[in-house]
Order: C-alpha cells, then structure tokens, then sequence
C-alpha cells in the first residue's frame, strides 16, 4: 500500500512540475512564434506589395477587430503598415473573395495618400494549376499596381485571364473586400502608427 | 578520469546511429542536408542531456516501478520545450524538421540512456555522457547530412561545392539514398573498426 501511494504521489508530483514549467515556456516564447510565423508566412507577401519603407512592417503590426466568428471568438484583422519617418504612408492587409476552387487570399499593398493599389500577391488560393492558378502570375498581378480605389474595382480594368473568368472574378472581389475595410477602418489604420 | 570516458565513448565507442544502431528513423528522414542534420542532433542533445540530469537527479525518489513513465514524462517536457523554442527563434528550422521534432520523445537513444545509464549513475556521469552520445550523434547527422547534399544537391550548408555545371544526383536526398549512405556509412565504420581491432591484437 505505501508502495503505491509513493508512486501516485511521485509520478503526480513530476507531471504537475512539468505541467508548471511548461506553460511558464509557452507564455514566454507565445510572442516571438507568433512573431516568427508572421516573418516567414507573411512577409513574403508584405514585401511584394510594399516598398520604399523603413519600418519592420511584421514588428509594427496592427490588431482591429472587426467581428467574430460563429464560435463567438473575435477575428481581428492584421495590417502591416509601411513607414517612412515614422508616419505610415502604405498597408498591406489581406482580403478574400471565392474563385473557382474555393477562397481566394490576396494580399493588397495600399497607398494611403493617393487611395491607390501599390500591388497585390496572391497569398492563397486552390485554383485549377495552368488555368485558374494564373493569378499568381506578374502579368497577372501587376495589372492591378496604381489602380485607384476610389471606386469599386472592375474585371476590365486589370489584364483578366482568358479561360479563367472565376478566378478572375475572385481576386478582383478579394481586393474589392480590402477596400471595404480600408474605409471603414482607415482612421485606425493610419492611428497605429 | 570516469567522466571523461563517459563523454568520449559517445564519439566512438558506442556512437549512436553507427554502433548502436539506435533511433534510425530521424536518422533517415532529417538528414537531407548538413544544416538539418545539425539542427535536429542538438534539439536532441538538448534534451538528452537535460533528461539525463533530471532522471539522475530524480533516481532514487522515482519507484522502480513507475520509472518508464515517468522518463516519458520528463523527456516529453523537454521535447515541448525544444519545440516551442525552435519555433519562437529558428522558425524556418522548425519547418524543416517538422514532425521530427515531437517524435524526439519516442527516439529510443533518449529513453535507452536514461534507463540504462542515468537512471544508475550520479549526476556528473549523465551528464558527461547525455553530451557525449549527444555530440555523438549531431556529428553523425551533419556527416550523413553533408554526404547526401553535397551528392544529392550539389551545395553544402546552402553553399554552392561543386559548380553549376554539376547534374545533382537527386536520388540522394530522397528516401532511398538514405538507406544506400546509412548502410555505406555503417560499412566504413564496421571496416575502420575491424582494422583497428585487428592492428591492437597484433600490437
């Protein structure tokens, strides 16, 4: 019977001890991996659509909230800003529209002072490879760089694929949603920094 | 003198994936180039060492009979920690080691040298010998690693070796070429070491 009260007692104390200092680790380091998911998940993208800063665009990042999803949780909205001196002149937010094979992530670069796209790339997508996988060609994307966005963005006003209507259709929507939140959130976009 | 030999056997002696033959998995799926070889023989020499210290610390407080799970227990912790690590400062090496990474906890060097080792020698000797079979077994990885990239991908840590008008020999950093330098590895070693012993009989 001691026997086994020792061993309940031993094994709970090591577990409870490494429970302990285990979460202690996860908050310490919950940070920087956030930070270094960012880094090399989304500065690719950042950097494509964004130049002519001297800020860490992921370091600078903005949180807004903008809803919550069906779970209740809140779903925030990150803006990387592009400074220059200390004031934010561009961002670079994602937005999303459907395609052909499902979402359609677009990461859109914005001039804040000219209301203009600086560039977009093409963060996530599972369109039809040869086709509909065409958007994340230069030829593509770059047809969107000065667009303004004073006004919704049409399909004839960038190089749209032929073949791949939908896909077409799917950026041209994700970078419309961008700027949809670009003017309900512009005030706190330009704030944060 | 003891705790210098602990250290060193785990170069020779009883070095890891060569002589004893031991946690071969990671062995043959991390070692696509020196970089990752090294990267994943020091998140196991983290642990290993660290393991190897507590389960001494802790050898005569842990019953016999539960002293399996708890080794699990404290090597697992330690593997968490690695990983949680590697991904806040090494992100990229976290990818490519992936799932590898967890895995550390099953790797069969870690738990083989806390049951045979640390779990009946004070602190100084697990110690010597977790950094010995440790270092041991980084410097296997980043040779077998090496050997593949260098053949298989024509550069070494990311630095192009052979020019560019060499073909890679792709077949090397896949899955097969892991076997076929593992076992050529295994065969020099066993050579060297016939050699060796023959030359002190002799001598």
């Amino acid at each position: 019977m001691k026997d086994i009260i020792k061993m309940i007692v031993v094994l709970t104390l090591i577990c409870a001890a490494s429970g302990l200092t285990l979460a202690a680790v996860y908050d310490v380091t919950k940070g920087p991996i956030e930070y270094a998911r960012l880094k090399n998940v989304k500065e690719p993208a950042v950097k494509a659509v964004l130049s002519g800063y001297d800020n860490d665009p992921i370091k600078d990042r903005i949180q807004i909230p903008i809803g919550k999803d069906k779970k209740g949780k809140p779903v925030n909205l990150v803006v990387f800003p592009a400074k220059k001196g200390g004031k934010t002149f561009a961002v670079a937010f994602e937005g999303t529209g459907s395609g052909y094979g499902g979402n359609i992530g677009v990461m859109v670069g914005i001039n804040l002072a000219k209301n203009d796209i600086t560039g977009i790339s093409i963060v996530g997508h599972s369109e039809t490879p040869g086709l509909g996988a065409r958007i994340t060609e230069t030829q593509f994307t770059d047809s969107f760089k000065g667009k303004s966005l004073a006004k919704e963005l049409k399909t004839d006003q960038i190089n749209a694929i032929s073949g791949a209507t939908f896909s077409t259709k799917g950026s041209v929507e994700a970078v419309n949603q961008a700027r949809g939140l670009l003017e309900k959130y512009r005030d706190k976009m330009v704030q944060g920094g | 003198m003891s705790v210098v030999k602990e250290f060193t056997k785990g170069f020779w002696d009883i070095l890891p994936p060569f002589r004893l033959v031991l946690g071969l998995c990671p062995v043959l799926a991390v070692t696509t180039s020196a970089e990752n070889g090294a990267g994943m023989g020091l998140a196991t020499t983290f642990v290993l060492v660290c393991s190897n210290v507590l389960v001494s610390l802790l050898r005569k407080i842990i019953p016999s009979k539960v002293r399996i799970a708890a080794y699990i227990v404290i090597i697992a912790s330690f593997v968490v920690m690695v990983e949680l690590l590697m991904q806040a400062y090494a992100y990229p090496l976290y990818q490519a080691l992936g799932i590898f990474i967890p895995l550390i906890v099953v790797n069969c060097i870690i738990l083989g040298r806390a049951e045979a080792f640390a779990g009946k020698n004070g602190l100084a000797a697990s110690a010597a010998d977790g950094l010995g079979i440790g270092l041991g077994f980084t410097i296997s990885l980043f040779v077998l690693g090496g050997v593949r990239e260098i053949i298989g991908n024509g550069t070494f840590l990311g630095l192009h070796v052979l020019g560019t008008s060499y073909e890679p020999f792709v077949f090397m950093v896949r899955a097969p070429g892991a076997f076929v330098s593992l076992g050529v590895m295994l065969a020099l070693i066993n050579w060297i070491s016939a050699r060796l012993e023959a030359r002190g009989r002799k001598a």
